[in-house]
């Protein structure tokens, strides 16, 4: 470390280091509908869904008689029951009854199952909504959790079609696992602003600011805040956006000026930092041009330390950027579009692993960055913004199954991915690396048949 | 491959029926079989908690077997069998492989070993005090999966190996030379591993689950029933109570007389 803050100055060159905001600050767009209406606002939020129920009721069986049983005799024989109430589904010849009073779901049905007119009795398993969070612009805006093929209705001149299920299938995976606090993504880039109401729930602590060689990470950009909310915004809160892995922590760490630019020794030495911290996963959505081996050897120093690093390629359609080009140690995050296209801007190159939504995506911003009446959020394009869906789900990989070092989570995320762009690409290629990445084949089990 | 239950009440309506026809048919006082052999069929399952688990899951198990018999004199006869086990996990899932797998409609195969020996303890006129033991073991064949929707090859394997000892005492009633009922009360212990391996081109990992050894208690109703000087009937059905639903036992097999 002190080797580091010595050398680094002088070696070094003052490397510019580029926010990838190319594509981001022209198409941001804050999130006020046309005629002034904060619709979203007034809409009716329900409580949280319970998580797990048992797995049967306790006063409810499904029966069905022998195929040759009379269907008189049938209703002669459940009334003889004395069951409190009984429902046929007819076509199925399937019939739901409640347990008499006072008698359990065990003793119906093993009186059930010793009458040779029953062909079976089952329990009543109980159903539960996918684990939907309430978040108000979780169904409208966020295509890139879950996409039902909408249109994207930004504003009156941004609308597109979205393809349906062009998602990284995030709404099933919670099913699985809404993340673990004591998991910590570090977000490493302009700040976050720690008082969002997105975020302020979710920060470890005001985090170190490079750029200004304190320990207060303020968002004085818009950029990290967004980033942030992306990968582990404050989710099922019954306000703003659902962030990819809703219970994982998000330290701020900053490494750019105001403008949004700093210095590859500001990203080195945050990297150390954050891996010393305890971070499990590093969001990059930083980079630069140029190949620097102190770089490259502070990711190794994170993967060594079994932390995940997911970096944006950037947004120049060239070649992919630094450090998501260390191949060996970081994830090189490309971006599609609502349709599981390749965002016509996305960096390609062999060091690409993956892709996620990286257009037109919805993020917390600042609120004097969006100014007063405006909500805090917006929509911005760029690899920037698929990059902390996958450090959201590495997060969530590392939540459920704590024992995997980063280079098996990082394998996970590479294969579990949907080779979207196969009819022109068939298999791994330059553009998506192995696909847009699939929280569900990642998360749920692979059933044997 | 798991047993439907209509299938266990065609089983257990056949063996009562068997009964039935031996318990009314006169017949001499039954003789001692010095060799038997032939089929048998048994289908156990349990409810069980996985080491490391709080939930109860069930464990099927399926097994055809050729069987044989021997009188070893003194009321004693062993019985050794060999054959096919179906193991059927209920959906048992390893959650700490990379990808987590779920074991969903598969059985696991493999070779079961059985020895069982039966004595007459004590002769009461038309009753009869005896004890039975048994032990068998299956020893896993591997069986295999291909992972699909992968970005990469894959593949998965599983195998089983388990062992059920039971013990018992019986209390026999002579009802009819061909038909000598009994029922038991057995002390059951069952231990179990599965091994499942996952490849996915360089992601491999493996994890087992077991259980180290599970005891239950069994209550059984069951006799041998000569349908002829040469073939004999031999059928048992029971419980196995267990907090969080009950298991059931069930064999049935003919065996020639020799």
């Amino acid at each position: 470390m002190k080797f580091l803050r010595k050398v680094l100055p002088t070696v070094l060159p003052a490397v510019l280091v580029l926010l990838f905001l190319s594509r981001c600050a022209p198409e941001g767009q804050d999130l006020q509908r046309p005629d002034g209406r904060q619709a979203t606002r007034s809409l009716r939020v329900e409580g949280p869904l319970p998580a797990r129920q048992p797995l049967a009721a306790s006063d409810r069986v499904l029966l069905r008689f022998r195929s040759d049983v009379p269907e008189e005799y049938a209703d002669g024989l459940l009334q003889s029951y004395g069951f409190a109430a009984v429902r046929k589904i007819p076509r199925l010849g399937v019939f739901s009854v409640r347990t008499s009073p006072g008698v359990g779901v065990d003793e119906t049905l093993a009186m059930l199952r010793r009458n040779p007119d029953i062909a079976e009795a089952r329990p009543d398993y109980r159903t539960r909504l996918a684990a939907t969070p309430n978040d108000s612009y979780f169904s409208q805006y966020q295509y890139n959790l879950r996409n039902r093929g909408t249109i994207l209705d930004i504003s009156d001149d941004i609308q597109p079609q979205t393809t349906a299920d062009a998602d990284i299938k995030a709404a099933t995976a919670w099913d699985i696992t809404q993340g673990d606090p004591e998991v910590i993504i570090a977000v490493i880039d302009s700040g976050v602003d720690m008082t969002h109401p997105d975020l302020a729930a979710k920060v470890v602590s005001s985090g170190r600011d490079f750029a200004n060689g304190d320990d207060d990470a303020t968002d004085d950009h818009w950029h990290g805040t967004h980033t942030a909310g992306i990968a582990a915004a404050d989710t099922n809160n019954g306000e703003g956006i659902a962030g990819v892995a809703w219970n994982c922590k998000i330290l701020p760490v900053k490494v750019t000026e105001a403008d949004g630019t700093g210095y590859y020794s500001w990203t080195i030495d945050a990297i150390i930092w954050a891996t010393d911290q305890g971070a499990d996963v590093i969001n990059l959505s930083v980079g630069g041009d140029a190949d620097d081996p102190v770089l490259e050897e502070a990711c190794k120093y994170a993967f060594d330390h079994d932390v995940v690093i997911a970096a944006a390629t950037g947004n120049e359609a060239g070649a992919v950027a630094y450090p998501a080009a260390y191949d060996d140690y970081v994830l090189a995050v490309a971006a599609t579009d609502y349709n599981d296209e390749v965002a016509d801007f996305s960096n390609y190159g062999p060091e690409v692993d993956v892709a996620a939504p990286g257009v037109y995506i919805l993020g917390p911003a600042p609120q004097w960055y969006v100014g007063e009446g405006n909500l805090p959020y917006l929509f911005a394009s760029g690899t920037s913004e698929a990059t902390p869906h996958v450090a959201g789900m590495a997060a969530l990989i590392r939540s459920l199954k704590p024992g995997l070092g980063a280079s098996e989570i990082m394998k996970i995320i590479r294969y579990t991915a949907d080779d979207v762009n196969q009819s022109t690409f068939s298999g791994r290629d330059d553009h998506i690396g192995f696909g847009r990445i699939n929280m569900r084949r990642a998360l749920a089990p692979y059933i044997l048949k | 491959m798991k047993m439907r239950r209509g299938g266990l009440r065609r089983l257990a309506a056949s063996g009562i029926g068997f009964f039935l026809a031996a318990a009314w048919s006169p017949g001499a006082e039954p003789t001692p079989l010095p060799f038997t052999a032939g089929v048998m069929f048994d289908h156990m399952s349990r409810t069980v908690v996985w080491e490391g688990e709080t939930e109860t899951s069930r464990v099927a198990v399926n097994c055809v077997s050729l069987r044989a018999g021997f009188d070893l004199g003194r009321g004693v006869t062993l019985g050794l069998s060999a054959g096919l086990a179906l193991s059927d996990f209920d959906a048992l899932a390893f959650l700490d492989l990379p990808i987590s797998l779920e074991l969903g409609s598969s059985v696991l195969k493999g070779v079961a070993l059985a020895a069982e020996i039966e004595a007459v303890l004590l002769d009461l006129g038309d009753f009869e005090i005896g004890a039975a033991g048994r032990v068998v073991s299956s020893f896993g064949l591997a069986r295999t999966w291909t992972l699909e929707d992968f970005a990469v090859p894959g593949r998965a394997e599983g195998r089983t190996n388990w062992m059920e000892a039971s013990a018992a005492p019986r209390l026999a009633y002579h009802l009819s030379g061909g038909f000598v009922p009994y029922l038991e009360v057995a002390a059951r212990w069952f231990r179990v591993d599965v091994r499942m391996k996952e490849t996915l081109e360089d992601l491999q990992d493996a994890e087992k689950k077991r259980i180290k050894g599970d005891f239950s208690l069994s209550a059984s109703l069951g006799g041998d029933i000569r349908l002829s000087d040469r073939l004999v009937v031999r059928a048992k059905a029971g419980i196995v109570p267990h907090a969080g639903g009950a298991g059931v036992s069930a064999s049935l097999g003919l065996l020639f007389a020799f």
